[in-house]
């Protein structure tokens, strides 16, 4: 019997001692070898909310604020969608921890976009 | 002639690529690639080149790959600067055009960071990481590969751009409206985008197999708080650069749309927000300062814990600083950009915001000292960078310091005094750092040492030059030098500094002359290294002969201390000494695979497409990149075994097997 690249067996060999408790999400499953139809719908589904995003701007078919609340919908289901299905996070078997980094990652987001509109609303004392 | 073959020329071969310079280079191109043709065909080297090379997943022989094409690039970069350097020491009778000039200083800054540090990182973390924590590779093989590609080919279709189509010409910033299509057409700018987003794509993937490998790859017992310094570094960096290059990717690709599709994100026109590119393009800037300097960190905290002979003063607040750093580097971006007006509350909590990053950065300073403090010192060339490197930083941070405070800024912002402060922490930090961990780890890397009186020259002529060339820009910058001005004139005293500077310079040329003679040299004549362990090292990757067999350990190592292999050597314990012929099995690695390089060809090809806007040439290329992916996504036989006997035999034939 060949031992696994290290990360399998390494893994698995934690998970049986013990020694990760709390961490079963992370182990990999390996040899589950369904078609991944979940992805394939996601990456339509993806593509469907950019191109309405594109058609809506370009057709100038609503005007400036009913379209930009539009698109910025679109783009947060886009966010939404990607998180979902892309990065797992509905398989996980560990959400709690999930839930850390996703707030993590939220709150990164959210500080991002929110300096960049403070910054960006030249509130100019100086210039 | 046919009228597509003039438009071809007229194309690819404009005016400005039609200088001296380029026809010499494009002399020198053709001749070197014809020799290296003639050299793989005549010793029947394309099958080795091939087999061992272009398709491998190992790790090491990755991280030897970057290597090379990082030194490849420092020179490039080098010859840049030393074109710049000349026409700032000749006012009266510029070498080069204002135009030449701004594609050069462009070129040079674009290259020295993304096709010069980014890779020698890579390299570092390829040849270190999986050894220093005791894996067999990376957790995602392929994927490293193809990260290494996307950058190789991201790289050459940058390097390309001088002699086929021209430069790109808008600094390593690229700001509107500098880059928009209406000011600046040709391809230039159009390369410039397409190879960051290539390479860039590889340097996230990069971001994310190295966070995972030293998350879940690390022998058992190897906690979190028992890695060394170098690990944590590269777990930080790794997630700085998930985060960091996204935004960079956002404002390339908005940029190069308004460029093709004639959008208008960036221009002046319709709408547009120039100054969103700037906020966007800092957004990742200013972390990649710290993406590019924490590494080197990591570098010296292994060296001075080596070269000391002690373990690292202060552990866990080194930790607790890079965390810091990691988090405060997010929150300091505006400092780039003062001048625009913001505002006064937002200039104060930025300025206040950069301030604060030299807290947890005096800390790593402090326990670096201290470490060094009663230690048995060996001044090796590794060990002098490391001692070269906090002067340097120091004083670099502190003119940082001076240009956080805003009112400073307005005058300093863009001048001399700036560029003196990015070149003192890029060298002094960067530099210094990545070269001393490539002295460190040559011997792990090649199975000998670097001969150390040519290193030293070369670490001195660095050093001195150096200074010799940045210390004089600061009191131009005082003085009201702006950057990025191909020459100036001779009333303002700005004459004899600029001389010195451009002295300086050479000095650091000469001294990148003696560092690849050094490595010449020491192909064949330096010093064998057949312990595995020149430096009496503490952590792991000196537990292993040098160069490190293909699957690394044969037997996953068990750790029980933050020095692991110190720790053993204390026991009289090693790898090999416990080691008989039943503990090895038959290991699982990953196949070598042409996927990685044909898709980084196949995304060559679509940018080289891109940027002259032949749709066509897209369209093939697009139909490799699927094509790869599919066929990647598809391949089940990622596999192969090196077989038990094969390891015994390797083992013993090292002398590493008992009974
Ligand atoms: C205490 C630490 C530091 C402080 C307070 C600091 C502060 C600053 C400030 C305020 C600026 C903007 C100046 C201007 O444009 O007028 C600046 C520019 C810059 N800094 Fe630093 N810095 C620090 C460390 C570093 C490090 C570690 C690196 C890289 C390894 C770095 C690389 C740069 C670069 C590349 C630029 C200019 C980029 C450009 O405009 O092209 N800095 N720094
Ligand atoms: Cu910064």
């Amino acid at each position: 019997m060949a031992e696994k690249l290290q990360f399998q067996s390494e893994a698995t060999a934690r998970a049986h001692e013990g020694e990760d408790e709390g961490l079963p999400s992370l182990l990999p499953r390996f040899g589950e070898e369904k078609f991944p139809w979940i992805q394939v719908w996601g990456y339509i589904g993806s593509l469907v909310l950019t191109f309405a995003a594109l058609i809506l701007v370009i057709d100038h078919v609503l005007p400036p604020v009913a379209l930009l609340s539009v698109i910025l919908t679109l783009a947060v289901g886009q966010a939404a969608l990607q998180i979902g299905v892309f990065m797992h996070v509905r398989e996980s078997r560990g959400l709690a921890w999930q839930m850390v980094f996703l707030g993590l990652v939220l709150l990164m987001a959210a500080g991002m976009v929110g300096m960049s509109i403070w910054i960006m609303l030249f509130k100019s004392g100086v210039s | 002639m046919p009228s597509f073959v003039l438009y071809l020329i007229h194309t690819l071969f404009p005016h400005d690529v039609r200088r001296p310079t380029e026809l010499g280079a494009d002399f020198l191109i053709i001749m070197s690639g014809v020799i290296i043709v003639y050299y793989l065909t005549k010793q029947k080297k394309w099958r080795y080149l091939w087999d061992e090379w272009l398709t491998t997943v190992d790790h090491k022989k990755i991280g030897i790959m970057y290597l090379i094409a990082a030194i490849a690039m420092l020179f490039r970069g080098g010859v840049d600067a030393l074109m710049l350097r000349t026409n700032l020491a000749l006012p009266t009778t510029p070498v080069i055009s204002a135009s030449e000039y701004n594609e050069v200083f462009t070129t040079h800054g674009t290259i020295m960071i993304f096709f010069m540090a980014m890779p020698l990182i890579f390299a570092l973390w390829n040849v270190a990481v999986p050894l220093m924590i005791g894996a067999r590779d990376v957790a995602f093989p392929r994927l490293n590969a193809m990260s290494f590609w996307l950058f190789a080919f991201g790289a050459l279709l940058l390097n390309i751009s001088f002699v086929i189509g021209g430069s790109p010409n808008a600094g390593w910033t690229a700001y509107p409206p500098y880059t928009g299509v209406a000011f600046n057409p040709g391809p230039g700018e159009n390369y410039f985008f397409l190879s960051l987003l290539i390479a860039g794509m590889g340097t996230t993937m990069t971001g994310i197999n190295f966070l995972v490998t030293t998350l879940r790859m690390r022998a058992p017992g190897m906690t979190l708080m028992k890695m060394p310094m170098f690990v944590w570094t590269t777990l930080t960096t790794a997630a700085l650069i998930l985060f960091a290059f996204p935004p960079l990717t956002v404002a390339l690709a908005m940029s190069l749309f308004d460029r093709l599709f004639g959008s208008s994100f960036f221009t002046l026109t319709h709408g547009g927000m120039p100054m969103m590119y700037v906020n966007l393009f800092w957004l990742f800037g200013h972390p990649e300062v710290y993406i590019v300097v924490l590494p080197a960190f990591g570098v010296f905290s292994e060296v001075v814990a080596t070269y000391s002979r002690k373990a690292l003063f202060g552990y866990s607040a080194m930790v607790l600083s890079v965390l810091a750093i990691m988090f405060l580097s997010y929150g300091t971006w505006v400092h780039h950009f003062f001048t625009m007006g913001a505002g006064p509350a937002v200039n104060a909590f930025f300025g206040l915001s950069t301030m604060l990053i030299a807290i947890p950065t005096g800390v790593k300073i402090f326990n670096w000292i201290f470490t060094m403090w009663g230690g048995r010192i060996q001044l090796t060339t590794a060990m002098l960078y490391q001692i070269a490197f906090i002067p340097t930083f120091v004083i670099g941070g502190a003119t940082g310091i001076l240009l956080a405070t805003v009112p400073a800024d307005y005058q300093l912002h863009n001048t001399y005094f700036l560029v003196a402060h990015f070149h003192n922490v890029l060298i002094g930090g960067v530099l210094f750092g990545l070269l001393s961990g490539t002295y460190y780890w040559w011997p792990k890397m090649f199975g000998h040492k670097l001969d150390e009186r040519q290193g030293k020259w070369a670490f001195w002529l660095y050093f001195i030059g150096f200074w010799v060339t940045f210390g004089p820009q600061y009191l131009l910058g005082l003085e009201g030098m702006t950057r990025r001005m191909y020459t100036y004139p001779l009333g303002f005293g700005w004459h004899e500094l600029n001389v010195i500077s451009t002295v300086g310079a050479f000095i650091m040329g000469a001294g990148f002359v003696v560092m690849v003679y050094n490595v010449l040299y020491s192909l064949k004549y330096g010093e064998r290294d057949l312990t595995g362990d020149p430096w009496d090292g503490r952590t792991l990757e000196w537990a292993l002969p040098s160069p490190a067999p293909e699957y690394n350990f044969a037997r996953i190592p068990v750790v029980t201390a933050r020095d692991a292999w110190w720790d053993m050597k204390q026991k009289g314990q090693t790898l090999a000494n416990s080691l008989s012929s039943h503990d090895i099995s038959t290991l699982e690695m990953p196949k070598n695979t042409p996927v990685p390089f044909l898709l980084g060809l196949s995304f060559f090809v679509v940018g080289f497409g891109m940027t002259f806007e032949w749709w066509i040439i897209v369209a093939i290329g697009a139909i490799g990149v699927v094509a790869s992916l599919l066929y990647s996504a598809f391949d089940y036989d990622e596999h192969k075994h090196i077989n038990a006997d094969v390891i015994r035999r390797t083992e013993s034939a090292l002398g590493r097997l008992q009974g």
